[in-house]
């Protein structure tokens, strides 16, 4: 009987079993026919804030009225940014790495991660202070200034008079009376000693002790402050970021003299830890953004990143899209601007270019020198500008479309000229175009590519030499040679490079676009464009918010506005000081001035 | 339905302007004249102000509800199955109507633009744009509708304007069309003409102050109103009744006789640029709504992966009318013209009942008590 239950109970267990492995491979297969939401990550938006500008920031919606806390999501009350420093420490405490309190240890450790004695690089320089405590200091041969090294850290320890009757560790009494170099600290963290050493600063430890000292002497060669390469202007300042950071932080310090201008660093990489800085201004930027902006660069998982470039990468909104979401500077003055305007700066070390964001789609086509400018010729170089984009944007997909589909619109007579241009030429229109945008790319990347003068020249002698035996040869047509080289000169005038770049694919599509549906196909790939652009983001900005959503009129978007009137700082990024200047900032307009023209005349 | 973004005033206007709007440069204006005569200009106007009366007779009822939206408020008053019935009918409608709104623009794009092109590409690059478009959601439709409003209006009234050689004030004459009440009946039957406004309904949780849908609705009505009476007068004045019913697209022949000189003259594809984007515009607007209402009815949370299927379903149901002309007798001849009493009765009928059974949304009845 036992037995027979036993079965009865194993083969209903069995049954279960079955059932239940039945039931997971039913699952598995309706799961490949059934659609699975993918889960997405919350996307971040610039909260905007009281206009008081309280440490505490409300979240409020367009209409003023304040948000309840369901309404707003769970960042509904904005505190102060954290500290990048207070965000190193909560990390710091979860990995204990103390450091051993004998020089043996310590020496080992210091050899082990510098891969010495392979590695020729590393100076590691032993040596008893009064004859009696051993220690050590670490450099790297290059990266360090040996003068300083030997006359402001080695000659005060070797001196005869050192203290004999020190008692515990060597280096609280070193720290305060010995080291003559200006920056010197305490670490405690055998990571940021190598980190320290790797950056070119000094490392001493004496026996007996648990911390280092890391005294700063930087002393590697670096490029002086030059003229910009790519963003040059003929009315303003003349001064480019170099590959140091330090001095790209300095240059920007020189031009913003604001004690609130703060400059926070950020390590960036496993093998390669690269420093950035973020910089801004504390009481005028929105701290939501400073947060985004610091939670994304800790996000970055990697092994190198080599620059802003490739910083830029991991850090945007809209990774897929051809156009840019984020700004990027060679100018200091430029930068400066867009700080005290309400952004927020990143510098890597090691690359001549600031990054900025949150930017709008107008802020590509602003050039530093439209400040400079009276606002007449600023506005109007911005709308040479903007109508440089559409050229190079539309130009060779309007003149397939029109020549290919709707002939009616030319006038008879400039129908015909293109007619008889184009009658010896064996290709349809769009080869035509392909052909002579292929070699206009090929021209343009070898004039990078090729070194010097015969770099520069290239670009022009190849253009004329090609396009003159082109036409010659009856490849292509005049007409072509013209639209394809106002395309270009329409290309180079857009002051944004990424913008640029991003515009010389979308004529690619556009002109397949002219070339399969004529105006139809291009109006319909206008559209699709505005679609993705309205939907982008900058830093939780939308992209197209000069445009859309309504935002407060801007005075600086397009129409180049005179200084005196531009009284707000943009109302897209909300920042927390909103207004740059007074109604009245020209006071001397409503004054009366000490000589008036009835005194000249008495 | 998953979060769909929020938007002002502005994108609200400017949205439901341009979906009603866009039916100015399609087939209406030469079908108006046709059955008005003369007196079309006026009867635009009558058609408008029947529309706002029923706006704000339906509008009590969204504000005895706050916070939801038709279909909800359907199945408040006339419980669950009737309100996902009609849910479903409404849907059924908007879903035919989107398809009718692409069918209506391509047909002329296809004989005007491209008489040479399949019209299989046509109409799969006109719909793959409206998917990126309801792809991207509603916010990204209005931001769209509220950049391009702008230009859409100026491109309409510069072809008024750049038409004035043509005019001849005595063509509208006689003012009385076909009789006062041929043109206030046909009127009162037309007011489906301006039915895209209750979209604002379909619409109410995007957008930003429930407050401004009642003035984006009049809003939108006045200038759609003004600018549909101004173009049937204009095109009246230039081509006279007769001659006027017999185009296809009447402003699209408005812009194609412009000439000023040689070098200015045979503009009507600059002209496409109007009417291209307020079609995807409208079309788009019809597509998210039919997919929203759908997803309402049968409380679907991300309307997303049937977009493709609507899409498809809509391609085959433009492609169905034989010709143009079956299209235009019973899309516009019957449709346009009678589902007015659908389309307003409904919602009315259900304020009836509303008041009757005195039933109120929760909000406001926790508000009295």
């Amino acid at each position: 009987m036992q037995s027979i239950i036993n079965n009865i109970m194993q083969e209903t267990l069995e049954m279960w079993m079955d059932m239940k492995k039945n039931k997971s491979i039913i699952k598995s297969l309706l799961s490949l026919i059934t659609y699975k939401k993918t889960p997405k990550a919350k996307e971040f938006s610039v909260p905007e804030l009281d206009e008081d500008g309280d440490e505490e920031l409300k979240l409020c919606d367009r209409n003023g009225k304040d948000k309840s806390p369901e309404e707003g999501n769970s960042n509904s009350r904005i505190k102060k940014s954290i500290p990048m420093s207070d965000m190193k420490k909560s990390k710091d405490n979860k990995k204990d790495k103390a450091i051993p309190e004998d020089i043996e240890s310590n020496l080992e450790y210091i050899k082990g991660q510098f891969n010495y004695p392979e590695n020729k690089d590393i100076i590691i320089r032993e040596f008893k202070i009064a004859r009696k405590y051993r220690a050590f200091i670490a450099f790297i041969d290059g990266m360090a200034d040996k003068a300083t090294i030997n006359n402001f850290i080695l000659r005060p320890l070797l001196r005869d008079g050192y203290p004999t009757d020190v008692k515990d560790c060597q280096l609280d009494y070193i720290l305060e009376s010995v080291i003559e170099t200006n920056q010197t600290e305490k670490v405690t963290d055998h990571d940021d000693v190598v980190y320290g050493i790797l950056m070119g600063d000094t490392g001493l430890y004496v026996d007996g002790c648990n911390y280092y000292i890391v005294s700063e002497t930087k002393g590697y060669e670096k490029r002086g402050v030059e003229k910009p390469q790519n963003e040059g202007i003929i009315k303003g300042a003349q001064e480019a970021f170099n590959e140091n950071l330090r001095t790209n932080i300095t240059l920007l310090r020189r031009i913003i003299k604001n004690s609130q201008l703060t400059t926070e660093f950020v390590k960036i990489g496993e093998r390669s830890k690269n420093l950035f800085s973020i910089t801004y201004i504390k009481d005028i930027v929105n701290p939501a953004i400073v947060d985004e902006v610091k939670r994304r660069l800790n996000g970055i998982n990697t092994d190198f990143i080599m620059g802003n470039g490739m910083l830029e990468q991991f850090i945007e909104d809209s990774s897929m899209s051809l156009i840019p979401t984020i700004l990027s500077t060679e100018r200091p003055d430029r930068t400066a601007y867009h700080i005290t305007e309400g952004r927020v700066a990143i510098i890597a070390e090691g690359t001549p270019f600031a990054i900025i964001v949150p930017v709008t789609i107008e802020t590509l086509f602003h050039s530093p020198e439209d400040m400079a400018l009276r606002w007449q010729y600023g506005t109007f170089v911005r709308f040479i500008r903007i109508i440089a984009a559409f050229v190079a944007t539309l130009l060779p997909g309007m003149y397939i479309a029109i020549t290919n589909f709707h002939q009616e619109m030319m006038p008879t007579e400039l129908l015909i000229a293109i007619a008889k241009a184009r009658e010896n030429v064996p290709f349809p229109t769009i080869i035509e175009v392909l052909l002579m945008e292929i070699s206009f790319e090929l021209i343009r990347e070898a004039g990078v590519r090729v070194p010097g003068i015969i770099g520069n020249t290239i670009g022009i002698i190849g253009a004329l030499i090609i396009g003159q035996a082109a036409v010659q040869a009856n490849l292509v047509s005049p007409v072509l040679i013209i639209i394809v080289a106002v395309t270009g000169l329409g290309n180079f005038a857009i002051p944004d490079f990424s913008l640029a770049f991003g515009l010389r694919i979308v004529r690619v599509l556009f002109i397949f676009a002219g070339a399969f549906l004529g105006l139809y196909g291009i109006l319909l790939m206008i559209v699709a464009l505005l679609v993705l652009l309205v939907d982008m983001k900058s830093f939780g900005v939308p992209y197209l918010s000069t445009l859309a959503p309504k935002t407060r009129k801007g005075f600086n978007m397009i129409i180049r506005y005179p200084i005196w009137m531009q009284e707000y700082r943009p109302d897209s990024i909300n920042p927390v000081d909103v207004r740059r200047q007074p109604k009245i900032s020209r006071r001397w307009a409503k004054g009366n001035p000490k000589y008036k023209k009835e005194d000249n005349d008495e | 339905m998953n979060k769909q973004g929020h938007f002002g005033l502005f994108e609200t206007v400017a949205l439901i302007t341009l979906v009603i709007m866009s039916k100015i440069l399609y087939t209406s204006i030469p079908v108006v004249v046709k059955s008005t005569g003369t007196a079309s200009w006026y009867e635009a106007l009558i058609s408008c102000s029947v529309t706002i009366i029923f706006f704000l007779i339906i509008y009590q009822l969204i504000k005895r509800f706050p916070g939801m939206d038709i279909v909800e408020i359907y199945e408040a008053v006339l419980g669950k199955v009737i309100g996902k019935a009609l849910g479903f009918l409404f849907t059924c409608y908007v879903f035919y109507y989107a398809a009718t709104s692409i069918r209506e623009f391509l047909v002329m794009i296809k004989s005007y633009v491209l008489p040479n092109t399949k019209e299989s590409i046509i109409y799969i690059s006109f719909i793959g744009v409206v998917v990126l478009i309801v792809y991207k959601g509603l916010e990204s439709l209005a931001r769209v509708s509220y950049i391009s409003f702008f230009p859409i209006l100026g491109g309409l009234i510069l072809i008024l304007i750049m038409a004035y050689p043509y005019y001849n004030p005595d063509y509208i004459k006689p003012y009385m069309g076909y009789g006062l009440k041929n043109t206030i009946t046909t009127g009162v039957l037309r007011s489906s003409a301006y039915q895209e406004v209750l979209n604002l309904f379909i619409i109410i949780k995007s957008i930003h102050d429930r407050g401004n849908v009642l003035k984006a609705g009049l809003i939108s009505l006045v200038i759609s109103g003004i600018m549909f009476s101004v173009s049937l007068l204009l095109y009246v004045m230039m081509f006279t009744y007769l001659v006027g019913s017999e185009n296809l697209s009447g402003i699209f022949a408005m812009s194609k006789a412009i000439y000023f000189s040689r070098y200015f003259q045979r503009v009507e594809t600059i002209f496409l640029f109007p009417w291209v984007v307020s079609s995807l515009i409208t079309s788009a607007a019809a597509c998210y709504s039919a997919l929203y209402l759908y997803c309402t009815t049968f409380e679907i949370n991300n309307y997303k992966p049937l977009i493709l299927p609507f899409s498809f379903l809509i391609y085959v149901l433009a492609a169905m009318p034989k010709n143009v002309i079956e299209f235009m007798q019973v899309n516009l001849a019957f449709v346009r013209m009678y589902s007015m009493v659908f389309i307003y009765g409904i919602p009315i009928l259900a304020l009836l009942v509303a008041v009757i059974t005195g039933k109120r949304g929760e909000k406001l009845s926790a508000k009295e008590n």
